[in-house]
């Protein structure tokens, strides 16, 4: 469930349950016409391209400043007199003594390792509930699913108590499968790849069934490959959540050993005190992963949080 | 899990043919649900009917007793109203900076992958960062924004010591943090706004401020109430920046609901009222989803 | 990220597919790991005492170095440290493992808090035998600090050190002012009345030129309940705190107490209004010649005053009392332990008491007595000043929801700083206290 939940940017459906509107964030070519928003105003364009800049300024100067302090030595890094550029140089001591202190590593190997089974686990669990809801009969289907769309109203944050409790009975405390498990339930996964495959054309199914395809051949061979894109959204989304997810992963985990990322940077310390420089280099290199990510196949990313964001709505 | 061998063949044998198929497909997600959403409701719901605590002692039914006190709890009250306040002060700039910064990234100016890289790329960093850089630029003596205030003049600001200031200062993070997920959802929405529609305006030979006041904002107000209906019920579930960044301090003044919860079950062993608070916070947010809905569908009529 | 090399392959397949081999390499690890319910790192390796404490800074350090000092005494043993963060946090993850059976072999706890653990089951008690094999006696302890470890005839906590509530002093502002004895220790008789401490504020202040007394507790979640428990306890007067309430105090001797803290910081002879960090910089600055703190702030001082000197906090009403709590090794609930990784972590500890000389450069008063009285430390000046304060220590009430970074000392603290800073009258401020007092009894305990 909180594998859609994405801190303070949570994205639960949804009220009206309308077509999913693929919202397509591929530039339009304009080339050579006028700006269809601007007119032909030089004026207009200046501004605009100048309250650009300074948003973006403003946007990009905090994580300027943490680079900037990350290749600071300490000593400069906490000298309130040259604040700004430091005396003695840059160097990379923040990064090399964060990295060989080890924890980090194994921090990102441990989000890495969760965020990919809450993410294989939850789309292939939900594709396929998904396509039971759509495509098929059983008894019971249509209370089952609106039980699953109700559900998309709870806030995993009032789980929490419960799930702590549930684990505690179950001996799971301090293991991956209690940090994984409860992330893997997303209605709003499940609501919006029902609506996904409601959307694809009844012809090619029935042409494998046909040739004898069962339901799992017809799941798996024919309307998955149809549904990559969507799929990609869907994961993305999910990883995206369950690699930024905070509260559950640090309530289900005490020993610094399964932490994740966001955990594990905050909960345990130096044993040798606030050193500025070093918190920064983590900070950029916890940062580091999802951001280069995020430079490869930003496409991607941005279509996936338009469509998967909305919930579909 | 099941594997794809496990899969259902239609008359394979008699047991398949008498489980539905769709039912099979269904299982999986249906049992986790059932095991990590409708059990733990349940069981929360009957933990916050008992006396359940963190350590040993077994728990015994104690009625209403929990709600009773949860009613009468002035530090429950303040932290709902904690929440409702950040929910207010975050929302109204996370929905109007979006819409500045969709708006202007929309004309299609030069730049396009910075501007989003720019706007966007905070909204990827896990919280932890966050709460980490953070900390770093409102450091009282050594940190970037009370040198800059200095060097334009002005006093030094507390950010996260100071009561009238903690909670502005996070709901600023927050923004930082996450406005780029609400710019992405208008700049799509702007990218479905019909082409000829700006064309019929420039035949009018309306200017910039024209298409923006009669064509452009007008399209864009069905999602800016989707976007504004989000960003509430994802505001009223704040915890994590709040937590790390001031643990809910100073003294208490920016403790939102949510971490209430968490240290009234895990720091104070409460389990059982925890789980009680839990249930009036979950009310909280479906009296506030059911308003939402009674004015869209208002809204569309 | 796993190390797996990228493919072969088409170029722009290579991205992709490297991507999923990630992905793959990763759920195979999980799918061995994970499901199977042994993914934490109790399987460790077996010589391994894990150990949790929250020292950071110059004690974080010094923990290190008596790890290593500690490693001849417990050979073939190693002791894996994890700092957290300090504070209430601290203790809740330490429940919080606790209560899921997967803690560390041992951690760090304050004394103050076993009222809160030691009866709610997260604890295991100590085996005094086993101890004893390691050179380990309840006679090495001193009796004050000793009775806090014991619950229903079990011993739940070994005593590190003991940290107490004292003076540091400049020594020359001091000497001016006439309040220092023959052999240089402070002149505990001229603060050994309130209008006593008042005029040897005023008699400091005069020789220091500046200011007397410093004192920091502005938003301070602990220190103005520090001062004041330390002081009512001076008084002789009863705290006792029933359960299910109401407290049964002396609402006299409280209001005298905080009527003395609010003219101990008038603003005038002494600063008024400073918060911790102020009042640090106030005395390391020689802004003030002499300052009311706990004794772990040595190492600040004697880096701005080499010659800094200290003393037990001065009997200031009729009976010697002195704040303090102990840090102290606890074992976090392990319900089927390998009695022989019991055993390791018994000698593990027994080990660390032993090197306990290096804990008392920081300040801290070492509980385990054979350290105490080796010449050793009676050089080490001034820790041997005010050693004897452990003889007088005044923890924290015992109750469920007191101790070091409780919701309680801040609700506390807050009250006293209202009558320090805010001017509330003390009569009013000791039945504020009061009332937060049976607003905590009140509650259930939740052991």
């Amino acid at each position: 469930m909180t594998s859609t939940e994405l801190p303070v940017r949570t994205a639960p459906a949804s009220q009206a349950a309308g077509p999913i509107r693929e919202l397509a964030i591929t530039r339009r070519a304009r080339g050579g016409r006028t700006n269809l928003t601007l007119g032909e105003n030089r004026v207009s364009r200046v501004l605009a391209l100048g309250a650009l800049a300074v948003l973006a300024l403003v946007w990009l100067l905090p994580a300027s400043w943490a680079l900037l302090t990350a290749f600071k030595s300490e000593a400069d890094a906490s000298d309130p007199a040259h604040w700004f550029w430091p005396r003695h140089g840059f160097t990379l001591h923040g990064f090399s003594t964060v990295w060989e202190r080890g924890d980090l590593p194994l921090w990102m190997l441990n989000s890495l390792l969760i965020s990919a089974a809450v993410t294989v686990i939850t789309v292939l669990v939900s594709a396929m509930a998904g396509y039971a809801f759509s495509r098929t009969r059983f008894p019971a289907r249509r209370p089952l699913f609106v039980l699953t769309v109700a559900a998309v109203l709870v806030p995993p944050q009032i789980l929490i108590v419960p799930w702590f409790q549930q684990m505690l009975t179950l001996h799971l405390l301090d293991t991956y499968a209690a940090v994984i498990l409860p992330q893997t339930v997303a209605p709003v996964m499940v609501f919006i790849l029902k609506k996904h495959f409601d959307s694809l054309p009844d012809e090619l199914e029935e042409a494998a069934r046909i040739d004898g395809a069962g339901h799992w051949r017809i799941f798996w061979s024919v309307l998955l490959p149809l549904s990559r894109p969507m799929l990609a959204a869907v994961g993305i989304f999910v990883f995206i959540g369950a690699w930024n997810n905070f509260l559950w992963p640090f309530v289900s985990t005490s020993d610094p050993a399964l932490m994740t990322l966001p955990v594990g940077i905050t909960s345990v310390k130096d044993a040798y005190g606030i050193q500025y420089a070093q918190t920064m280099a983590s900070a950029v290199l916890a940062a580091l992963p999802l951001v280069v990510v995020f430079v490869f196949f930003q496409r991607h990313i941005v279509k996936s949080v338009a469509t998967t964001g909305l919930g579909g709505q | 899990m099941s594997s794809p061998h496990a899969a259902p063949r239609p008359g394979a044998t008699p047991v398949r043919r008498a489980v539905p198929p769709g039912l099979l497909f269904a299982l999986p997600f249906l049992v986790l649900f059932a095991v990590f959403m409708v059990w733990p409701l349940v069981q929360g719901l009957w933990m916050s009917l008992t006396d359940t605590s963190l350590s040993a002692h077994a728990p015994s039914f104690i009625g209403l007793d929990n709600f009773t006190e949860a009613f009468g709890d002035a530090e429950m009250w303040r932290a709902l109203g904690h929440t409702v306040f950040f929910t207010v002060i975050s929302t109204v700039p996370l929905v109007l900076v979006a819409l500045v910064m969709a708006l202007l990234v929309h004309t299609g100016l030069p730049g396009q992958w910075v501007w989003r890289l720019a706007f966007f790329a905070p909204y990827l960093l896990p919280v932890g960062v966050v709460s980490l850089l953070w900390m770093w630029l409102y450091q009282p003596d050594l940190g970037l924004y009370n040198h800059l205030l200095d060097v334009v003049g002005l006093g030094q600001v507390a950010w996260l010591s100071d009561e009238s200031v903690a909670m502005w200062a996070i709901a600023l993070a927050t923004l930082w943090w996450t406005v780029g997920f609400n710019f992405l959802l208008y700049l799509a929405a702007l990218q479905a706004v019909p082409d000829h529609l700006y064309e019929a305006a420039a035949l009018d030979g309306a200017g910039a401020w024209r298409r923006l006041w009669s064509i452009t904002l007008p399209q864009l107000s069905r999602i800016t109430v989707v976007i504004t209906v989000l960003q509430i019920l994802a505001s009223l579930k704040v915890f994590d920046q709040i937590y790390l960044l001031t643990k809910g301090g100073p003294n208490g003044s920016t403790r939102p609901i949510v971490e209430y919860v968490y240290d009234i079950g895990f720091t104070g062993y409460r389990l059982g009222y925890a789980s009680a608070i839990s249930y009036v916070f979950f009310a909280l947010v479906l009296i506030a989803s059911a308003a939402q809905y009674a004015a869209l569908r208002r809204r569309e009529k | 990220m796993t190390g797996t090399p990228a493919p072969v392959g088409p170029p722009g397949l290579t991205r992709r597919r490297a991507l999923t081999a990630a992905l793959a390499t990763g759920t195979a690890v999980l799918g061995a790991g994970a499901l199977s319910g042994c993914g934490s790192a109790q399987a460790a390796d077996a010589s391994t005492v894990r150990l949790w404490d929250l020292f950071s800074g110059a004690d974080g350090g010094l923990l290190n170095d008596m790890v290593r000092a500690a490693g001849p005494d417990m050979p073939g043993t190693h002791i894996e440290r994890t700092v957290l963060e300090w504070g209430t946090p601290y203790y809740t993850k330490l429940a919080m493992a606790s209560a899921g059976g997967r803690g560390p072999d041992v951690a760090v706890a304050h004394m103050s808090r076993l009222a809160g653990y030691a009866p709610s089951g997260l604890l295991d008690p100590w085996d005094l035998d086993v101890l004893a094999e390691y050179g380990i006696r309840r006679d090495d302890f001193t009796d004050a600090v000793w009775a806090r470890t014991q619950y229903r005839g079990h011993t739940y906590a070994v005593p590190l050190d003991t940290h107490p509530f004292i003076v540091f002093f400049h020594p020359e502002p001091v000497a001016k002012a006439g309040l220092l004895t023959k052999d240089g220790t402070l002149d505990a008789d001229a603060f050994s009345s309130p209008d006593r401490f008042l005029a040897a504020g005023k008699e400091l202040a005069k020789a220091s030129g500046k200011q007397g007394v410093a004192f920091g507790y502005v938003n301070d979640t602990a220190q103005g309940w520090r001062l004041f428990y330390g002081l009512y306890k001076q008084t002789g007067g009863i705290f006792e705190l029933p359960e299910g309430g109401p407290a049964k105090v002396d609402i006299d001797r409280m209001t005298e107490v905080i009527a003395f803290m609010a003219k101990l910081c008038d603003g005038k002879v002494n600063p008024g209004r400073l918060d911790y960090p102020a009042a640090i910089a106030a005395f390391a600055n020689r802004q003030t010649a002499m300052i009311l703190s706990g004794e772990w702030e040595l190492g600040t001082f004697r880096a701005a005053d080499p010659k800094v000197s200290a003393a037990p906090f001065p009997t200031v009403f009729d009976t010697p009392a002195i704040y303090a709590d102990s840090h102290s090794f606890v074992l976090p609930r392990h319900p089927d332990l390998d009695p022989e990784r019991r055993r390791r972590t018994h000698r593990a500890v027994a080990a660390l008491l032993k090197a306990g000389q290096i804990w008392a450069t920081a300040g801290h008063i070492p509980a385990y007595g054979p350290v105490t009285r080796t010449a050793a430390y009676h050089r080490l000046k001034p820790q041997s000043h005010y050693a004897q304060a452990q003889d007088h220590v005044v923890l924290d009430p015992t109750a469920w929801f007191a101790g070091a970074g409780s919701d309680f000392q801040n609700a506390m603290s807050q009250v006293l700083q209202q009558a320090l800073h805010d001017g509330l009258a003390p009569d009013r401020a000791a039945r504020a206290m009061v009332r937060r007092l049976n607003t905590f009894l009140s509650k259930p305990s939740p052991a």
